[in-house]
């Protein structure tokens, strides 16, 4: 290769060369880091393709700095709102962490809409991409369940009575709505149990869920590749050609100029026109 | 071997042109493993494996899923509670008291209204979200401060997305010793209080839901629909 790779190597590069490789023999981590991140993608992605990541970079952000905030906060219903607002007032940089925590979860909940949204929109859900789409759904309904019960945990009466409402939300579903509703809540009205339950839900259940289906998405999606979007040239080239023949055929079906049939029969008998048939 | 003496075989009966002497044909071999119902050791052993498994998830999975949802679907519990002597509700107001919750933001209130002799309890739930009704004595009208709904002096709806009349809770009068005054016998009439003394005391009891014309149905969550095709909807 290049005129660098002349002459004896770097001890040290050796070292670490090696290093690698002995993990790698034993454990393929190496083949696959390749297969996972060096993918061929269509000519024509673009910042659009990013938007996934993007999501993903926010869920990263949001499991450390929740993480984080789960050392100073206190599920309990007489200190919780106490102990959030000793991280916004006292704890050093607690502000910003809470902050990052708050306004990212809004980023998200954009991001994953944007991302829907460009992944509808491009077609990208097509065969064979649909269980990317399912999975990314599932995605999506447990982001909005972290919203849902982060907005909870800071037990003042906007994230109490808006809880009430989106938990009666769910109680008036037909038949099983108020089942769900009485497990969300742990009983029939909101109390102490609510918090800790909605606590542990957020720190815990979905985060797990969530983590496990992004790996799912993301095994799909190296998997499969990215989609080519709807504007790819190569695409168009191809739908174009793709259309020509179809007009190309339609053409030899005209009445006029219709080849005769061969005299001899083909290897497969064509079905003959019926005289007199409509 | 057995290729060539199967060919030789299937010559002599193909199309039925030749008739001559064939080769011997073996007896086919009978191996249970080809057997489709034969269990092997293999399919045993996995069967073995797969019953073990989900003996060993149902025997984590049953506790946990019934730890976590067994108790919260149990109904809650009501008793009679006594709210104070008649006196604090005097005929023509509308008392607004707390009636515990589960938590101290539960906010749950009744409003005694004591009017022309009779008095019924009210449940400040809105009926649409859940949400805490508040009273205006002004126009003697709730309203609710969530999404706009508003109720009449009766908590029947005015206007707003509540589907049904507000809840109310059972009332009852009894003398300081415990013996029973008046009871209410059907929700439109109230507990009559024209023939309690001062001293005798309230107890508020198990909450039910009314409809439009103040029937009594068994309690039910905010939006749910006790009339109508929809109430359907929520059978239990
Ligand atoms: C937590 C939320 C989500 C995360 C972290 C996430 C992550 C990703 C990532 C990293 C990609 C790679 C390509 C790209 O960035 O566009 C991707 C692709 C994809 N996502 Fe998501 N996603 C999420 C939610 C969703 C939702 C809600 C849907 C749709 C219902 C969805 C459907 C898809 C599909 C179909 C692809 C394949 C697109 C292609 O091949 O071009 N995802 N996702
Ligand atoms: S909760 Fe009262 S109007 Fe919606």
């Amino acid at each position: 290769m290049a005129t660098t790779d002349i002459g004896p190597k770097n001890p040290a590069v050796k070292a670490g060369e090696a290093a690698f490789d002995y993990v790698d023999k034993r454990t393929g981590v190496k083949t696959g880091a390749k297969w996972f991140m060096f993918r061929n993608i269509p000519a024509e992605t673009s910042w659009f393709q990013t938007l996934g990541f993007t999501a993903m970079a926010l869920f990263g952000m949001q499991a450390i700095t929740g993480i984080i905030l789960a050392m100073y906060y206190k599920p309990d219903p007489n200190s919780a709102y106490q102990s959030i607002e000793v991280i916004t007032n006292e704890v050093t940089w607690g502000w910003l962490v809470r902050g990052m925590h708050k306004w990212g979860a809004s980023a998200m909940i954009v991001v994953v809409f944007l991302h829907l949204g460009r992944v509808f929109f491009f077609g990208s859900y097509k065969y064979p991409r649909e269980l990317t789409w399912v999975t990314g759904a599932i995605l999506l309904i447990m982001t909005m369940f972290m919203g849902l019960t982060g907005y909870l945990l800071v037990w003042d009466q906007k994230a109490y009575w808006a809880t009430v409402v989106a938990v009666n939300i769910t109680a008036s579903a037909p038949i099983v709505g108020p089942y769900v509703a009485d497990i969300l809540r742990a009983g029939p009205e909101f109390g102490p149990e609510t918090l800790s339950r909605f606590y542990s839900i957020h720190m815990l259940v979905i985060p797990g869920g969530m983590a496990t289906f992004i790996g799912l998405h993301l095994f799909l999606i190296s998997k499969l590749g990215i989609a080519e979007p709807p504007y790819s040239k190569r695409r168009m080239a191809v739908e174009r050609a793709e259309e020509e023949a179809r007009r190309a055929a339609e053409n030899e079906r005209l009445p006029y100029g219709r080849r005769e049939v061969p005299a001899v029969a083909p290897a497969t008998p064509e079905p003959q026109k019926v005289e007199g048939a409509s | 071997m057995a290729e060539s003496q199967g060919d030789e075989t299937a010559g002599g009966t193909r199309g039925g042109q030749y008739s001559g002497p064939t080769a011997h044909v073996p007896e086919p071999v009978h191996d249970h493993h080809d057997d489709p119902a034969f269990i092997t050791r293999t399919r045993f052993l996995t069967g073995v494996a797969l019953v073990t498994g989900g003996v060993m998830t149902a025997a984590i999975l049953v506790p946990v899923v019934g730890f976590a949802a067994a108790d919260a679907l149990k109904d809650e519990e009501w008793r009679w509670v006594d709210v104070g002597p008649l006196s604090d509700f005097p005929d023509g107001e509308t008392s607004s008291i707390a009636v515990s919750g589960p938590a101290p933001e539960s906010d749950r209130r009744a409003f005694l209204r004591h009017r022309d002799g009779a008095m019924i309890a009210i449940w400040n739930r809105c009926a649409h979200l859940g949400c805490p009704v508040s009273y205006s004595p002004g126009g003697d009208v709730y309203a609710c401060p969530c999404h706009g709904g508003a109720y009449d002096s009766l908590g029947r709806v005015t206007s707003g997305p509540p589907p049904r009349p507000m809840d109310r809770f059972d009332v009852k009068i009894v003398t300081p010793d415990g013996q029973d005054v008046a009871r209410q016998t059907s929700p439109a009439e109230g507990v009559s209080t024209a023939g309690a003394s001062p001293e005798d005391r309230v107890l508020l009891g198990r909450p039910f839901s009314i409809d439009e014309e103040q029937n009594p149905f068994k309690l039910h969550g905010p939006g749910e629909l006790v009339t109508g095709p929809l109430s359907n909807l929520y059978p239990f």
